[in-house]
């Protein structure tokens, strides 16, 4: 079972390669009633203590498979489901240090089953949680 | 003998009243159950919604939906699925691309035991007019859902009139390409005849704009169309009275013109994302949809 708020608890840590720190991961859901193709999707911000990430600062990995932020746009081909939480890569050198932490997530997304002028309405909302890094 | 009599309609949910719960608190099988625990029978899902790994779920999860659906003795009685015309920013989908995409929904429809599918089409308007190419790939699409035993019924849905140009559109459709695999679901939005105030409903909700509404008796020339209804529901008091829809005239109405489809529940009032909240409303609406079925 999944956290009900958006953003999880669950996954947040910071990411290592090659033994340096370059950033952390946060896994949201999809909270809403259906699941979305990628190219439904708008470009996520990540606001953590008040530093903004943004555009390729910021991956999705849906699945094991990860996509940059600027290619979503021609995927739809890929499905991102109500019970697949997607993970977000934020790139921030040292990554964010052991403590509390105000995270905000905010993305929106396409319903083309609204008038256009509310295409992107639905959702359209920041989501906010303090989480706690290990 | 079975009490339900022919040409009556029947008691479903659509596992969209349950989406505060779903993943959270409920698993697909206990939605199921609780479904199965009201009394009723049939069962709509969302197909990107309730499909692990849709648009290709696995053997092993089909398999499991076939047992569930025997364990807990459902009918899957509607599909909902989407022609996401807006799909790419800047341009409208094609008709081959729609067409590509319905049959995607057809197969695994089929596969799933479903006939009748809830088709959402893109909007182009303040109206909710549909795409301009719709009866195109509809036209396209329909030997496949002859194929495939399934009918495609686009939601008639507020703020749109059942006396208006797109439902007299789609009616026209049916008649000149006399096909039984295209109709219409009525969602009962369109017959609310109390607005719920504002006070009542929770902070940041979408409330519908308000709008005019159909009076009931405009369902009746439909009804041969008619392969699904939305049970769409706003508050059930605690007297078991549904307080913006005219329930009993609706149901009374589709009784006296022997209409036997499903009545899928669908609750989309105040609340519906606190723990538990819509799961008591669509017991509340089933104990009124009982009583006035004589179930």
């Amino acid at each position: 079972m999944l956290e009900r708020h958006c953003i999880q608890q669950r996954g947040f840590r910071n990411v290592e390669q090659d033994g340096k720190i370059v950033g952390f991961q946060i896994n949201i859901r999809l909270v809403h009633y259906r699941g979305l193709w990628l190219s439904q999707l708008r470009p996520a911000t990540v606001t953590v203590d008040g530093e903004t990430f943004s555009g390729d600062q910021i991956t999705w990995t849906i699945n094991g498979v990860t996509y940059r932020q600027s290619e979503l746009a021609e995927r739809g081909d890929v499905h991102w489901g109500l019970l697949e939480p997607a993970t977000l890569t934020v790139a921030k050198e040292g990554g964010l240090a052991s403590g509390k932490h105000e995270v905000e997530v905010h993305f929106a997304f396409s319903s083309s089953y609204l008038p256009p002028v509310a295409d992107t309405a639905l959702g359209n909302r920041p989501h906010k949680r303090t989480l706690i890094l290990v | 003998m079975s009490k339900q009599s022919v040409g009556k309609p029947k008691r479903g949910v659509s596992l969209y009243s349950y989406s505060a719960e779903y993943g959270v608190t409920m698993t697909l099988e206990d939605a199921l159950a609780e479904i199965h625990s009201i009394g009723a029978t049939g069962v709509e899902i969302l197909a990107n919604g309730h499909i692990e790994g849709y648009p290709n779920p696995s053997e092993e999860w089909l398999e499991n939906w076939d047992r569930l659906i025997d364990k807990y003795k459902l009918v899957p009685a509607e599909y909902g699925h989407w022609v996401d015309s807006r799909m790419y920013q800047g341009r409208e989908l094609t008709s081959q691309e729609s067409y590509e995409m319905l049959i995607r929904d057809f197969k695994l429809a089929n596969r799933m035991g479903f006939k009748v599918l809830r088709t959402k089409l893109g909007v182009i308007d303040n109206e909710l007019t549909p795409v301009r190419n719709w009866r195109e790939f509809i036209e396209m699409a329909l030997p496949m859902a002859e194929k495939y035993d399934v009918r495609m019924c686009p939601e008639i849905h507020a703020p749109t009139l059942l006396k208006s140009k797109m439902v007299e559109d789609y009616v026209e459709f049916i008649e000149k390409t006399g096909t039984k695999h295209f109709g219409l679901n009525v969602d009962f939005g369109v017959f609310e005849t109390n607005r719920l105030p504002e006070s009542e409903w929770e902070p940041g909700a979408f409330i519908m704009p308000e709008s005019e509404h159909s009076p009931v008796e405009d369902i009746i020339p439909l009804l041969p169309y008619v392969y699904c209804c939305h049970a769409k529901f706003v508050k059930m008091s605690d007297d078991f009275v549904e307080v913006t829809i005219p329930y009993e005239k609706i149901v009374q109405t589709l009784i006296e013109h022997n209409w036997d489809g499903y009545l899928i529940s669908e609750y989309e009032g105040p609340w519906k994302n606190e723990p538990g909240y819509a799961v008591d409303q669509v017991r509340k609406q089933h104990v009124m949809l009982k009583r006035l079925l004589g179930e």
